[in-house]
């Protein structure tokens, strides 16, 4: 700017004001696109979701009542809303966690290689890449109770030594090995799997980006004050350094975690799996709001999504803004 | 490397394990019904020419047919007729479990169609979203006005929400303007970025001034500048955005499937392979993988090809 500013003479005043409404006009035409679909897609839903929450309103009728807290006082009652929540966070819970750690393992074990980790840095980003969608189905096949390649692999133990270690393995043999999406006992454990094999190796990259810019005097520094074993190097040392990374792959992992549907869709086109069991919030908005039409209880569950998206991107950027290093 | 074999014995464990849902996927896009019921054939299958039921069953020979065919096969019955004519079907229908898998794949659904909806939806979304964010990025990084903090402060609080998560109320605007089963609906949602726009942003705070009074000497007005100065120096920040946002449309479900319902003329790939599997009874496995496969590739070839570009593209978002 100051480049540009005229010296200081009569003239100038006027000629300055002059730029200065020229570039705030500007601004403002340059923006307007921009701010006008931010406040039309972003927030004004978030407004509506917020208000429909409170009415009975659907699809097609011309009037509405208002019903209060009705919407969410069912959220809090109803058994098929407790399994959502179950459900939803034990994907969360599952899945958060091992996708990480899972990252940083491979992020650790690769980046202490010579060779090769190109390699396997593109293999595992592959399911990253993949449309989840159709990744699901390929899935959905493998583990096909009969034909699928599980059960196949699986059967290959049966007579073997792992049928005398391995209990389930005893159980499968004897009897029948799991329908696995069919049976309530495992689905959910199914989907964190596919969620986590989908989403580690995204959690890698970034950790190996995080890793380059651990400095290498850190590690001669922690040599000479005696620091000797891996695991010593890695608690004082690696994993303090990698705090900014951490706390941005959690988020991350986290919000996509709570966003879970296609795979959910894709087993289960009705009714959120065996007993509900992989009843997630998402599947529930498509279903109770798009397929039943039932706008206002799925705009409370969109509101409690919102709630706790938002609860932890604010966590995420206090954390950052303190300079985590734990 | 000796002192490191157990590390890649894990790793290779873990490929095996990441590997091994993409190696049935295109195995059983190879393979023959029957293979893939019994589970032989190794990667490629045998590749035995195989019979296509269909075919046969559209080329039953009808009366007439048997009448026409009469000529060829002299002192016969029309017994025999049929029996000669079905075989000939059969002969013809005969073809290799790859081509057949394929083949089926873009004609029992339209998938041609759908992969170029897919390209269709992504590119608008992508130069959509470019024209909105360039300009208000320019202006939040480069231009002095009162507003600005609050305008930024506002693009901060619009990226703690994700726009899968409001679906439903944009859901309910689009269908209260007639919008839904429209390419529209499956753009609008899109169109703006704010991820894009912090992004641009903070490529554009590195641009110098002394570039964009330059441009201004020399008489360009600020639209000129947003696309004739600062579009060029945003290339690389431009392409990894746009293979950000490229791979997560294309790849996109959830949208989607709740805007378009039963117009296969609208449908994006991921729909059209819902639908496949909806209709499929057990013997259209390989179609279906073929279709997955197909569907599947183009990110992922052109992920082998530019790694680099790819992995700073979708880790983008690790720059927030």
């Amino acid at each position: 700017m100051s480049a540009t500013e005229p010296p200081v003479t009569c003239v100038a005043p006027a000629a300055a004001i002059r730029h200065a409404t020229k570039e705030r006009r500007a601004a403002w035409i340059l923006t307007a696109p921009a701010l006008s679909l931010m406040v039309v897609i972003l927030l004004a839903p978030v407004v509506i979701a917020g208000l429909l929450s409170f009415t009975n309103y659907s699809l097609g009728n011309g009037s509405f009542d208002w019903v209060g807290i009705h919407n969410y006082e069912k959220l809090f009652t109803r058994s098929t809303y407790e399994k959502m929540f179950i459900a939803t966070l034990t994907y969360v819970v599952t899945v958060v966690p091992i996708s990480v750690g899972l990252g940083l393992g491979a992020a650790l074990l690769i980046n202490s290689l010579g060779r090769f980790r190109e390699f396997y840095k593109t293999i595992y980003f592959l399911p990253v890449m993949a449309t989840l969608l159709a990744m699901a189905i390929a899935w959905e096949f493998m583990l096909h109770p009969s034909i699928g390649m599980i059960n196949r692999t699986l059967e290959m133990g049966c007579g073997t030594v792992l049928e005398r270690i391995w209990p389930f393995m005893a159980n499968s043999c004897a009897e029948r090995f799991p329908l696995w999406l069919g049976d309530k006992r495992y689905a959910i454990w199914v989907v964190c799997f596919i969620g986590i094999w989908q989403g580690f190796g995204f959690n890698m990259v970034l950790y190996l980006a995080g890793l380059t810019s651990v400095h290498r005097e850190l590690y001669h520094a922690a040599e000479m004050d005696g620091v000797r074993s891996a695991w010593e190097r890695f608690r004082l040392v690696t994993w303090p350094a990698l705090g900014p990374t951490t706390v941005f792959v959690v988020t991350i992992t986290c919000i996509r975690a709570f966003q879970v549907f296609d795979t959910i869709e894709a087993f289960w086109p009705q009714g959120g799996g065996p007993n509900k069991s992989t009843y997630v919030m998402m599947f529930a908005i498509f279903e109770k709001g798009v397929q039943q039409n039932l706008i206002g209880i799925g705009s409370a569950i969109t509101m409690l999504f919102l709630a706790f998206v938002m609860f932890l991107t604010l966590i995420q950027r206090w954390l950052v803004e303190r300079k985590v290093h734990y | 490397m000796t002192r490191d074999w157990w590390k890649h014995l894990i790793l290779i464990l873990g490929v095996i394990i990441v590997i091994a849902p993409f190696y049935m996927m295109v195995s059983y896009s190879f393979k023959s019904p029957g293979e893939i019921d019994r589970g032989e054939g190794g990667f490629f299958g045998r590749q035995e020419m195989m019979v296509d039921e269909r075919c046969v069953k559209l080329r039953d020979p009808s009366r007439e047919d048997i009448a026409a065919a009469a000529l060829r096969f002299p002192d016969t019955t029309d017994g025999n007729i049929r029996n000669a004519l079905v075989a000939e079907a059969e002969a013809d229908c005969a073809v290799r479990p790859v081509v057949f898998n394929y083949t089926k794949a873009f004609s029992e659904a339209p998938l041609l169609r759908y992969l170029l909806n897919g390209v269709i939806v992504t590119a608008s979304i992508f130069l959509i979203q470019v024209v909105v964010a360039l300009p208000a990025a320019y202006a939040l990084a480069k231009l002095k006005f009162w507003g600005r903090d609050a305008v930024f402060a506002l693009v901060l609080f619009c990226l703690l929400i994700p726009v899968h998560a409001i679906a439903l109320p944009l859901y309910i605007m689009l269908a209260k303007l007639g919008l839904t089963n429209t390419y529209a609906a499956l753009v609008v949602p899109w169109t703006i970025s704010v991820f894009g726009i912090f992004l641009m942003r903070q490529f554009f705070m590195t641009v110098p001034d002394d570039l964009i009074d330059a441009a201004r000497m020399d008489g360009m007005g600020e639209f000129a500048i947003v696309w004739r100065v600062m579009l060029p120096t945003a290339i690389p920040a431009l392409l990894a955005f746009a293979i950000f946002s490229i791979v997560a449309h294309w790849n996109d479900y959830f949208w989607p499937r709740i805007v378009v319902t039963g117009n296969r003329d609208l449908f994006t790939p991921p729909l059209g392979l819902r639908e496949f599997k909806g209709d499929g009874d057990g013997s259209y496995f390989g179609p279906m993988m073929a279709t997955a496969t197909v569907i599947v590739t183009p990110l992922i070839v052109a992920f082998l090809l530019a790694q680099k570009r790819f992995i700073e593209g979708i880790t983008l978002n690790g720059m927030k």
